[in-house]
């Protein structure tokens, strides 16, 4: 009985502590922010990149606050580490016009021109329907179809009038697709912030090689701001596939994921 | 005016030689056509040229009367085949119609005569005559330093005339000097004027006349001929006297002599197989470079200067590669050459400047510039290079970089002059990095949570309207019992006069009855209720109006009681039947 209390307190003391800490994390990420949007008006970059840098640090991450430091690094002349937080924070708000707008000028600055392979229409209008929303809101879009679509089912189910009935049954099977798509949908984008297989060339210039060592074949040049992705890693190299579909393996050094 | 006379005349030499060519000419006072040569001309004569018209006026003025006398002329030129006496036969022309014909000539032909044996008196001036002063004589040569050399290796030719010391030249007629084919020539520039000097050719005395002296570098491998040439002198020969006064006049003559050179044949060899840096030159060369500036930014352009400097094919020479990193900025070299021409053969310097532009920074080597050549002395391939350079390039300032690179964009230049969005604010609604709402629990409660609630609800729901549905089958099925048990209270009511009660139960029959079978509650249902819901369960219409009729007149009969025991057994009646058709119509 007394050990049972003992607990509590013990649990009562430490969900506690943790909010505490918590609400104090937060507050003092919210005065960085004020603090560095206020440098980056005042044109202080760098400061500017230090605390946004700073709130990074904490754990926490928003499309905002990478498109802010991208901002940041691009005022202060890093091109490099501008795109690579322009394309993180595109990956959290794949929507977002302003992060489009500021990465296309940003990638201006970047010398290796690549034409990127067509796609099938299909799977063009598939992408960009599915960059339509982050992950989260996906996942309240196909959870709310999901609703309406139980209770069409008990319209379905339960009413006596016929008409009611077929109308039901159609727009449930409708919704439930729908429903089931959306699922689909929040999935990939899940899965593009967990797996990270882009990545940003970060040396001015590098050759990559036929294989994961130096004396490998020279394949091409290319240079840096330029967004890659990850196929494949050994040892200290990683394979990575360009948009105009060339493959080769380059240092770990030279790249940094998204 | 003067009465014309038409005149029509023909003139000629009396006499020429064989295969000198003389003139044939005709006139006449008027204008003529289709003229005709004497017949017979072309027997005896070669017909050269002709006719050639002519055309004179003369206007004449004598005591205030003035003449006109108009003369055309045809002129014809004529040789003579041989030698013989000739007469010319008259020719004939037609003028305004008429004929005319001319008089006729007589033409002596005698032998053409050799001029250096009997010369002429006063044909000196007018023009020379070929005359062959012997081989050994006069006569021209292609002199050349070497006769057997490798391709590109150079050669000095000299062209030079031989005399033999007693015969004075003039001057140069038709000078046809060789032409090259098959090398690649500069020449050698001598003094205008030719100083003969003494030489021995053939152990003979000769005076020596350099023409032209030409640098050669052949072309192409195998034997290449050059062609003879010819060459046309004037040479000053002492004229026999003949007589006293002859020589008052003149004691020379110049004569034309020509000379013609013979075929003179080059040996040239291939090369041996060249190693890769070999850029065509053949001779002696050095090579040296130099770079603008080792330290520099992206903005800058670097010139590095190669210069070959010796003897040999200079001119021939390609540009030799520099190989220099590949994201450099390269433009195509300049190269500039000096050479001069001289006894020794060619020599002088080509500059070759490479321009280059770094564009991006860090640490570059500028490889060395090999450099091979053909050596023709010792036969073989010599490798010169120049040395190596370290570029150290910083990074440029920022917009005038943008303006270099701007050349190299994909996107138009007019956008770089636009400015990124700025910062986003208000509340930067940060997370835990990578957290998101789907695939946490709470995610998937919504879809499991909702589908339980759900199924509870149904299963609920089920329940509940089964038992239902047992409620109203129960009272379906008693339903014509419960009626029956009413109009039977109704008939014990008609028969003990209870006109009221009577009414009343059968209403209560109906009602319970309807009620019951159409599962309608006693409260909702009303006339038009029961009506409609009579006529969707396809109840005839007649049963619908007996209905109708029965409940009126119970209700009429309700406030107003009237009417025997007779009217309530014939309602009691109609009831019982109505009744009995519902139950036989109202399906389940």
């Amino acid at each position: 009985m007394k050990a049972k209390k003992y607990i509590y307190n013990y649990i009562g003391i430490l969900v506690g502590i943790i909010l505490s800490l918590n609400s104090l994390a937060q507050e003092d990420n919210t005065q960085l922010w004020e603090k560095a949007n206020a440098y980056y008006t005042t044109e202080e970059y760098q400061q500017a990149v230090l605390m946004y840098e700073q709130i990074l640090n904490t754990g926490e991450e928003s499309a905002k606050l990478y498109f802010n430091l991208g901002n940041s690094y691009y005022k202060s002349g890093d091109i490099n580490n501008a795109i690579l937080n322009f394309e993180r924070a595109k990956v959290l708000a794949p929507h977002d016009e302003d992060i489009e707008f500021n990465l296309r000028i940003a990638n201006q600055y970047v010398v290796t021109s690549i034409d990127e392979l067509p796609q099938p229409f299909f799977l063009r209008w598939r992408q960009s329907v599915v960059n339509m929303y982050p992950a989260d809101s996906w996942s309240v879009i196909s959870i709310s179809a999901f609703l309406v679509f139980l209770f069409l089912l008990g319209l379905f189910v339960f009413s006596q009038k016929v008409f009611i009935r077929r109308l039901s049954f159609w727009a449930g099977i409708l919704l439930i697709v729908f429903s089931a798509f959306t699922f689909s949908f929040a999935a990939q984008q899940k899965k593009k912030i967990v797996e990270r297989n882009q990545a940003i060339v970060f040396c001015p210039r590098v050759t990559v090689k036929s294989s994961p060592t130096q004396t490998g074949t020279d394949l091409f040049l290319i240079y840096e701001g330029l967004k890659v992705e990850i196929t494949d890693s050994l040892t200290t190299w990683t394979e990575i596939k360009l948009a105009d579909g060339n493959e080769g393996w380059l240092p770990d050094s030279c790249i940094v994921k998204i | 005016m003067q009465a014309e006379q038409t005149r029509f005349a023909m003139s000629a030499p009396n006499a020429v030689e064989t295969g000198k060519q003389f003139r044939l000419s005709f006139t006449v006072n008027e204008r003529g056509s289709n003229l005709k040569l004497p017949p017979d001309l072309t027997d005896n004569f070669n017909v050269l040229m002709g006719p050639s018209t002519g055309q004179s006026t003369s206007i004449q003025t004598i005591n205030g009367r003035t003449t006109t006398q108009v003369n055309y002329s045809y002129t014809y030129i004529l040789q003579a085949k041989k030698e013989g006496n000739y007469e010319l036969r008259p020719a004939s022309i037609e003028i305004n119609g008429k004929v005319f014909e001319s008089n006729s000539l007589e033409i002596h032909v005698v032998k053409a005569q050799a001029k250096t044996v009997q010369p002429q008196t006063g044909n000196t001036n007018q023009g020379t005559q070929s005359v062959d002063l012997g081989k050994d004589n006069l006569f021209v040569r292609v002199d050349m330093n070497k006769r057997n050399v490798f391709r590109g290796e150079q050669i000095i030719s000299t062209v030079k005339l031989y005399l033999t010391p007693n015969i004075p030249i003039a001057g140069f007629d038709e000078v046809n000097l060789p032409t090259y084919e098959g090398f690649y020539t500069q020449d050698i520039e001598i003094p205008q004027q030719i100083n003969f000097t003494r030489e021995v050719y053939n152990n003979k005395i000769y005076q020596v006349g350099i023409l032209k002296k030409t640098i050669l570098f052949p072309q192409q491998n195998g034997a290449i001929r050059i062609e003879p040439f010819s060459l046309s002198l004037l040479v000053q020969q002492r004229v026999k006297q003949r007589s006293f006064f002859d020589d008052f006049f003149s004691g020379y003559r110049t004569v034309k002599a020509t000379v013609t050179s013979s075929a003179v044949s080059v040996n040239v060899k291939d090369l041996p197989s060249a190693p890769p840096d070999f850029f065509g030159g053949v001779g002696n060369f050095n090579i040296t470079s130099e770079i603008s500036n080792e330290n520099i930014t992206t903005n800058d352009a670097v010139t590095l200067k190669l210069k070959i400097t010796g003897s040999g094919n200079i001119r021939l020479i390609k540009n030799p590669d520099l190989k220099l990193p590949s994201d450099f900025e390269i433009y195509d070299p300049r190269a500039t050459d000096k050479v001069t021409a001289s006894e020794n053969g060619a020599s002088g310097t080509k500059t070759i400047e490479y321009l280059f532009q770094p564009r991006f920074e860090g640490d570059y080597t500028i490889p060395a510039i090999q450099f091979a050549y053909f050596n023709p002395v010792s036969g073989s391939y010599i490798t010169k290079s120049t040395q190596e350079y370290a570029l150290h390039v910083e990074k440029g300032t920022e917009e005038q970089s943008a303006t270099v690179i701007s050349s190299l964009r994909k996107e138009d230049v007019q956008l770089i002059g636009q400015d990124i969005r700025f910062i986003k604010q208000g509340n930067p609604s940060l997370k835990i990095k990578s957290s998101t709402f789907y695939g946490t629990p709470l995610f998937y409660l919504g879809y499991a949570g909702s589908s339980i609630l759900f199924l509870l609800l149904f299963i609920i729901y089920r329940k509940k309207a089964k038992e239902n549905a047992n409620i109203a089958l129960m009272r379906n099925k008693k339903a014509n019992r419960v009626a029956r048990k009413q109009l039977k209270a109704a008939s014990v009511f008609m028969k003990q006069n209870k006109d009221e009660a009577f009414h009343e139960s059968i209403l209560k029959a109906f009602e319970g009855y309807l009620s019951d079978k159409l599962g309608i509650a006693v409260a909702e249902l009303n006339r038009e209720s029961a009506v409609s819901n009579l006529q969707d369960r396809n109840v005839e219409q007649e049963v619908i109006d007996d209905y109708l009729e029965v409940v009126e007149q119970c209700e009429f009969a309700r406030y107003a009681p009237s009417g025997g025991s007779e009217a309530r057994g014939e309602m009691y009646k109609k009831a019982e039947s109505t009744m009995s058709r519902f139950e036989k119509q109202i399906k389940k």
